[in-house]
């Protein structure tokens, strides 16, 4: 059953096709790696996935729900109840702590409850360090952060953007074991990168070349 | 947690962490209040404050006795127990007579009067020596003192010559023991008939003597040597009913002519003996004005001199709008039938022109300021709105709708806008008064209501000037602003 299809889907800006007619699909609990080049799409396919850009053309079905044509407003709504965000450059509310940066996503979602965003931090391993700022925190640390508060919410959907371009081997891999967790767990993820290593670690690679998708890649040694 | 906790949470963690910043915002907004706290203080004091002022040019009201009143001291009392006492600067009582120095063969106008009430009154009187502050003291005008060559600590004789004043006392307060009586009727083809009565110790007439000369002589004229017809009158009590005496045979006009006489016949003033007291000269005045050609003495003197403690006139010093002393003049003249207020309109004009004028001026540097704070607020907020584009891009993306970016910028503002608010009502107490001592010589009040009233006003501010960087806020894209790279 598929939580995300793209059909037919363009994106032009002005004489720049930055997607070009794409169709995909993802199903329900899948962990997806989106990967190409600088200026192969990448970003705009995500930030229409993510509820924040509309396509110039073709359909984007989310839980079966077409948010091609919806307004802002209520793709804002659906970026809230539905996706849960990851950056690569973190982007933390840099005056509040950890918990309270997680909490910030429960403020929009429903109702901020500070032991539910602790036991988040907990499972990112990071609970004795919920009470520091940002500036107190290592770059693994806030994307660490950032994963808690990307699932606080029990997202249908994990959109990760190049989650660990600003990270460590260490974290790197800290990062994917939280991912493979969730994943685990049944969460659908998706995860843009141009990092190969990063692409592995998914079940599956779509591979986008100037706005189109150049091939799709099952990956054989998914959970060995 | 509830939402409005994490709001308030987000608020202040967002105004304490962020110092640098938020501290310039709260220092534009609270210089602001600081200047219009200050301000709208001094706006509000002005008057007070100018008013304290112009009483140093002199009384502003006078208080005069109304016809058929009377001014003293317990009247004047009376009177001024309808003006707030925090307003009544001073009350200058006055009574002015006539009194001689024999010496000199001089007479001057001489004023009684409440010395620790014309300090009050008119602090520009100028005196060399001393206020007279004991009985038996007096203070001689420039004028007088030059003529007749005194200085302090001349002492100076002056006597007070009554004039012979008819008697007031009506027929039936005259008719008592021991009193003589006298009056006159119209007689016979209009000829005055004068009757003179002694009364005894019961108030009853012991003897009567009466003057026809204007009548005929042989009718009326015989009555004051008619020892029969003036016997009847012996050890009866005035007033005579018309039956009581029998009228002489042929004179019956000019006997109800001394009937009606004695009727209305009053007592004659007792004569009142001049007095004279010697007086310490204890200050000469100097004022420009005709005060140098009087005498000033104690009321306590005055009345011991004349005998009666009625005054003149009192002149007020009152610290109040022209429009509040119209109502104290209505309400003091409105208060009893003695006394009636009015205003020396040369000073109260003139007083309220200035402060209209010098509140004109306030008003508009107010408004000045209130704008000059507002551009200043919003341009750091703007700074603010810019230097926080991710974070406001981050939120949208975490599903803040627009309603939520702006309810948290204006929350800050808010907030910005009550610490601001709650310093500059304080700073701003400080800052009328130093201006109000370097300028007025006197210290302001604190006005309760300044706190709430600031505090509002500076979040009002804050949040207007709040509007334009929402607007910037609210147009932020959150992909733009997160992209990665």
């Amino acid at each position: 059953m598929s939580l995300l299809e793209l059909k037919n889907v363009s994106k032009i800006y002005g004489d720049l096709k930055a997607l070009d007619n794409v169709s995909i699909h993802v199903d329900k609990g899948e962990w997806v790696a989106i990967m190409g080049p600088s200026g192969s799409g990448k970003s705009t396919m995500m930030n229409i996935i993510g509820c924040m850009d509309k396509p110039t053309s073709g359909e984007v079905l989310l839980d079966g729900v077409d948010i091609s044509k919806e307004s802002s407003k209520r793709l804002t709504d659906i970026r809230r109840d539905k996706i849960g965000l990851i950056f690569q450059q973190f982007h933390m509310v840099n005056y509040l702590t950890a918990v309270e940066n997680v909490m910030v996503s429960q403020y929009y979602h429903s109702m901020p409850d500070e032991q539910e965003a602790l036991e988040a931090l907990g499972r990112v391993g990071l609970r004795e360090r919920a009470r520091h700022l940002p500036s107190q925190l290592s770059g693994g640390e806030q994307q660490r952060v950032c994963v808690a508060r990307a699932l606080i919410n029990h997202p249908e959907l994990i959109l990760a953007d190049e989650p660990t371009g600003n990270l460590d081997e260490a974290n790197e891999n800290i990062v994917l074991d939280l991912f493979a967790q969730l994943h685990k767990e049944g969460t659908t993820l998706i995860v843009v990168t141009h990092d190969p290593e990063v692409a592995e670690a998914a079940q599956r690679t779509i591979v986008l070349e100037h706005g189109k998708v150049a091939r799709e890649v099952i990956n054989e040694n998914f959970g060995k | 947690m509830t939402k409005r906790r994490m709001f308030l949470r987000m608020i202040t963690a967002s105004l304490l962490r962020r110092r640098s910043r938020m501290l310039i915002a709260l220092l534009s907004i609270g210089i602001g209040a600081t200047i219009l706290a200050g301000l709208v203080t001094i706006y509000v004091d002005v008057p007070r404050q100018m008013g304290a002022q112009f009483r140093s040019y002199g009384a502003n009201m006078l208080l005069l006795p109304k016809e058929g009143g009377a001014l003293n001291p317990d009247t004047l009392e009376e009177a001024l127990a309808v003006l707030p006492e925090n307003e009544l600067v001073g009350a200058a009582p006055y009574r002015y007579v006539r009194l001689d120095m024999t010496s000199r063969q001089q007479s001057f106008t001489a004023a009684g009067t409440d010395f620790s009430q014309i300090v009050k009154t008119s602090p520009y009187f100028s005196v060399e020596g001393n206020y007279p502050e004991n009985t038996r003291e007096v203070l001689v005008g420039k004028e007088i003192a030059d003529t007749i060559g005194v200085r302090v600590g001349s002492s100076m004789e002056l006597t007070y010559q009554p004039t012979a004043a008819a008697s007031d006392r009506t027929p039936e307060e005259s008719r008592v023991p021991g009193a003589t009586l006298s009056g006159s009727a119209e007689g016979f083809g209009g000829g005055i008939v004068y009757v003179t009565a002694t009364l005894d110790d019961e108030a009853k007439i012991a003897s009567l003597a009466v003057d026809a000369s204007t009548q005929t002589a042989e009718y009326g004229g015989r009555i004051p040597e008619d020892e029969a017809y003036l016997s009847q009158f012996a050890g009866k009590a005035l007033p005579i009913e018309s039956g009581d005496v029998d009228a002489l045979t042929g004179a019956t006009v000019t006997s109800s002519a001394v009937v009606e006489a004695l009727n209305k016949a009053t007592a004659a003033a007792a004569p009142v003996q001049p007095k004279t007291m010697n007086f310490a000269v204890t200050g000469i005045l100097t004022t420009g004005g005709e005060e140098e050609s009087y005498v000033f003495l104690s009321l306590q003197d005055m009345e011991t001199m004349t005998g009666s403690d009625q005054l003149d006139v009192a002149e007020l010093s009152v610290s109040a709008s022209a429009d509040q002393l119209a109502e104290y003049v209505e309400a003091i003249s409105a208060s009893g039938e003695n006394v009636q207020a009015r205003l020396v309109k040369r000073v109260t004009r003139s007083e309220a022109a200035v402060l209209s004028k010098l509140q004109a001026l306030v008003f508009l540097v107010t408004a000045v300021v209130l704008l000059l704070t507002m551009i200043c607020v919003s341009t750091t907020m703007m700074a603010v709105v810019s230097e926080r584009r991710r974070e406001i891009g981050l939120r949208k993306a975490l599903g803040a709708s627009d309603g939520s970016i702006r309810a948290e910028f204006l929350g800050e503002g808010l907030f910005l806008g009550l610490l601001g608010g709650v310093m500059g009502a304080l700073l701003g107490f400080v800052f009328a008064q130093v201006v109000s001592v370097n300028v007025f010589g006197s210290s302001i009040t604190f006005q309760p209501l300044l706190l709430p009233a600031a505090v509002i006003v500076s979040m009002a501010v804050a949040a207007v000037s709040c509007l334009a960087p929402i607007k910037r806020a609210v147009a932020i894209d959150p992909a733009i602003v997160l992209k990665g790279e």
